[in-house]
């Protein structure tokens, strides 16, 4: 057994025993005890905190504290506990009332978009690498751009080189808006091929049309192509590797001052409600 | 139409003098006093004559009292020979590190680890008064092109340490410089007007090669100082008794390998995508002539496959080549094997060979019979086609044998602490730049970036190595090993921003940065050029918890990796 298995079948196991425990005391103690609903919503706030402690602890490296691979395991797995006491404290029935909906919304919204950021966290970076062509992301607009240019130039000087205008005719009317941007985000998420296969298929036809000189100059042209392809490719899986914490974030910060809100509103409230 | 060629003169072995200014009636003087005037020249071949090496591997140095000529600790590829004058050697207790241009590391307290919350600055390697503040016990002075650090109070030194003095005609240097080891001692100039010849390696090593006195004396405080200590490490002499040890230490044989500054022709043409020579030391089919021992450098263990050479293994200092084959003839004289792998240098390597009978006689009737290597099934193992199943010498199997290649072929073994980045796991988040940068001035002392291999990315960061290169030739002493753990780290005071540990670096690791004041203005000379720092990685010696990098790795991604425990990196490859 790997140690990452090992991980993540300890993980595995203390969530669902702590979650067990959970719903055994729930189950036990919530006719029993008053305000038990206040006892199981404190808890559950209180590993919140505890969970959204993580982006604080990235943001002191220099302390010695837990390393942060420690801290974001117990993350992942206190988080989908907060999961099983979020059931808890609403009896497992969904709320009424705008508010607690829209508590219970956001709190759902949180939890979906860090199992996503879990899921490509895992999944993205062993695309990257069996991809290949490592590139910083700050470095792809600037590459996207060489390519661009060099493409361009080569389109243009195949004019006066074969007194044709085939390559230049294609570079317009295909490959331009190519190079111009970042292309297919969506499809590169899916893993999709196609894009890339559509246009080196176009290229191929064009082959034939062409003479030796305008040959060497499409080969070129086919491997700028796969160059920009495979910036494409990066930055689309690195841009989402990015992108997802800045839902994720926003929303634990939405999450926690609606629970704030939320506990003030349940304690002035809470007169008549025993 | 262009020649194809073009008629240049042959590169020859004295083309670089050590000093070009050397003058001939220096050249004749040094040809009248000893040990030279004891040489007999034509024992000497052609191609090195004594007056050759003489010209063209030394340099007559004058230091003024006070001005430290080596220090502990720090690798040197010259010896020194007193010509007129004298020199002290400091024993007893050694000079404090901060004597040495060196900074003893101390780690941050509480309130300086909180106080970065509120007290980081905003600029880039910003630096306090205090921080480039050298001790006041040393000065510095410009003198014969370079720059000298001498000691401002030497009667104090006297009375507080106790010392030794060399005279004319006494040598000191020339194990660390044969053996690349650091120096052992601190030497300063005595006298006012101290002159030294000194003598870079290549030419020891052909002066050593071809004067019986010269190699005999080189060659007794050799197995007096360095030889015992070294055996005494090695498992197969353990069950030696004194006298055994020093049998076999008389007949040691020790050679060296390769070029000391391998870093430059290494750095030259890994640029233009040519492999390093590698000079052979044993060869694959050839008779063990004894077991080969590292003392210092690397070696690789190689096998024919196909028209070219698999790597095997790596072999750093305390490993040793051709025991098992020596071993198996020991106990199975009726069917002898040969060699199953060759051996060869890469970069630099001293070498100690143990020759084939002193082992049959004296080493191998000591071990016990669990402690004797497998026998060697020849017939098993046809050395001209091994298979890839059969990259038995360890490493390959371990790691495979395209990471094993890639690290022999990028000499990154010589990395005591290499950043490997897992590239299946790195989300490319970069929270191990940022937490370097939080740690060091705002400025991460290295790139996520970095030659790959698979999933393995070796990102361009101090490793932190074996055999330090760039701790050649500091003028200052400020780039230095730490006495507990031996982290490579530059102390800000007295780096000159010379660049030579930068340049010396095969791996690009170390960079020259402009340094600001406390409110983040440009430091300027008085030509108004900036000053400069060497900056790298000091793998966070200051902190608690080790390198903020690899606590920072979210995702297990990054790891500070001694190449050379390679079942440690085996494990964590497959974890």
């Amino acid at each position: 057994m790997t140690s990452f298995t090992r991980q993540r079948w300890v993980g595995t196991l203390l969530f669902l025993a702590a979650s067990v425990v959970a719903v055994w005391t729930h189950l036990h103690f919530r006719g029993a005890v008053s305000h038990w609903y206040f006892v199981t919503g404190w808890v559950l706030l209180a590993v919140m905190l505890v969970v959204a402690l993580y982006n604080a602890r990235k943001k002191l490296p220099f302390l010695p504290m837990i390393s942060s691979e420690g801290w974001l395991q117990f993350h992942i797995y206190a988080g989908f506990f907060t999961g099983t006491l979020f059931l808890v404290h609403v009896d497992f029935r969904w709320p009424n009332g705008w508010f607690e909906s829209s508590l219970a919304w956001i709190y759902f919204l949180v939890m979906a978009s860090g199992v996503f950021g879990l899921v490509i966290s895992r999944v993205f970076p062993q695309r990257l690498s069996i991809r290949g062509g490592e590139v910083f992301f700050e470095q792809i607009p600037t590459l996207r751009h060489h390519a661009a240019s060099e493409a361009e130039t080569l389109a243009l000087a195949s004019i006066p080189e074969s007194s044709a205008t085939t390559i230049a005719d294609f570079y317009e009317r295909r490959l331009r808006a190519f190079f111009a941007a970042p292309r297919h985000f969506w499809l590169h998420l899916m893993d999709s091929r196609r894009p890339l296969n559509t246009v080196l298929d176009d290229i191929n036809d064009l082959r034939r049309y062409l003479n030796e000189k305008e040959r060497g100059a499409l080969t070129r042209l086919e491997q700028l192509v796969r160059q920009k392809d495979g910036l494409d490719y990066h930055h689309a899986l690195q841009s989402m590797l990015k992108l997802w914490l800045f839902v994720h974030l926003p929303l634990t910060y939405s999450l926690l001052l609606f629970t704030a809100a939320h506990v003030v509103i349940v304690y002035a409230f809470s007169g008549g409600a025993k | 139409m262009p020649e194809a060629f073009h008629i240049v003169e042959r590169p020859q072995r004295f083309d670089a003098a050590f000093d070009p200014n050397m003058a001939d009636v220096d050249v004749e003087l040094l040809l009248t006093i000893p040990p030279f005037s004891e040489m007999d020249p034509e024992k000497f071949p052609k191609r090195t004559p004594l007056r050759e090496i003489i010209a063209h591997d030394t340099r007559i140095r004058r230091y003024r009292k006070g001005e430290i000529i080596t220090r502990q600790g720090d690798y040197g590829t010259s010896a020194f020979m007193v010509l007129s004058g004298s020199v002290r050697v400091v024993l007893e207790p050694r000079l404090p590190a901060s004597l040495l241009g060196r900074r003893e590391a101390r780690k941050k307290g509480v309130f300086r680890l909180l106080a970065q919350l509120w007290n980081g600055r905003r600029e880039p390697e910003s630096f306090r008064g205090s921080q480039l503040q050298a001790d006041e016990r040393l000065g510095g002075r410009q003198s014969q092109d370079e720059f000298r650090v001498f000691l401002q109070d030497v009667p104090r030194i006297l009375d507080r340490h106790r010392t030794d003095v060399m005279g004319t005609g006494d040598f000191f240097g020339e194990i660390a410089a044969l053996s690349r080891n650091p120096r052992t001692a601190t030497i300063f100039a005595d006298s006012d007007q101290a002159e030294l010849l000194e003598i870079r390696w290549q030419g020891l090593r052909d002066l050593m090669k071809s004067d019986d006195r010269l190699r005999a004396h080189i060659d007794r405080i050799y197995r007096q100082r360095a030889l015992a200590s070294h055996l005494r490490a090695i498992p197969f002499f353990r069950h030696l008794t004194k006298e055994q040890l020093a049998e076999v230490a008389a007949q040691t044989e020790f050679a060296t390998y390769g070029e000391y500054d391998w870093s430059g022709d290494y750095k030259r043409m890994a640029k233009a995508g040519k492999a390093a020579p590698e000079p052979l030391v044993a060869t694959e089919g050839d008779y063990p002539n004894g077991v080969v021992l590292i003392r210092a450098g690397f070696a690789r263990v190689s096998r024919r496959f196909g028209n070219g050479e698999r790597s095997l293994n790596y072999l750093g200092a305390g490993h040793f080549f051709g025991f098992s084959e020596i071993a198996h003839n020991w106990r199975q004289p009726d069917s002898p094997v040969a060699l199953q792998n060759s051996l060869r240098v890469l970069g630099y390597s001293h070498l100690l060979v143990v020759p084939t009978a002193v082992m049959e006689k004296v080493v191998l009737p000591t071990l016990p019979a669990r402690e004797l290597p497998a026998l060697i099934d020849a017939e098993a193992a046809p050395a001209e086609a091994a298979p890839e199943a059969r990259s038995d010498a360890g490493a390959g199997e371990k790691l495979g044998a395209d990471l094993l290649e890639f690290i022999t072929e990028n000499r990154f073994f010589n990395g005591t602490a290499t950043m490997l980045i897992d590239l299946d796991r790195c989300t490319r988040c970069d929270d191990c730049v940022r937490a370097c940068a939080s740690t060091h001035d705002n400025n991460p002392r290295f790139l996520r970036h970095g030659p790959t291999s698979g999933r393995i990315m070796v990102a361009d960061a101090c490793m932190h190595c074996a055999d330090p290169v760039c701790m050649i030739g500091c003028p200052t002493g400020a780039i230095h090993r730490e006495t507990f753990k031996g982290q490579v780290t530059i102390n800000p005071a007295t780096c000159i921003g010379c660049k030579m540990c930068a340049s010396n670096c095969p791996y690009d690791a170390i960079r020259m940065v402009e340094i600001r004041d406390a409110d983040g203005q440009f430091l300027l000379d008085q030509d108004l050029r900036p000053i400069l720092k060497a900056t790298k990685c000091d793998l966070c010696v200051e902190n608690y918890g080790g390198p903020a990098c690899q606590r920072a790795c979210p995702h297990g991604a990054l790891v500070r990796m001694n190449m050379n425990d390679l079942d440690t990196f085996a494990k964590w490859l497959k974890r």
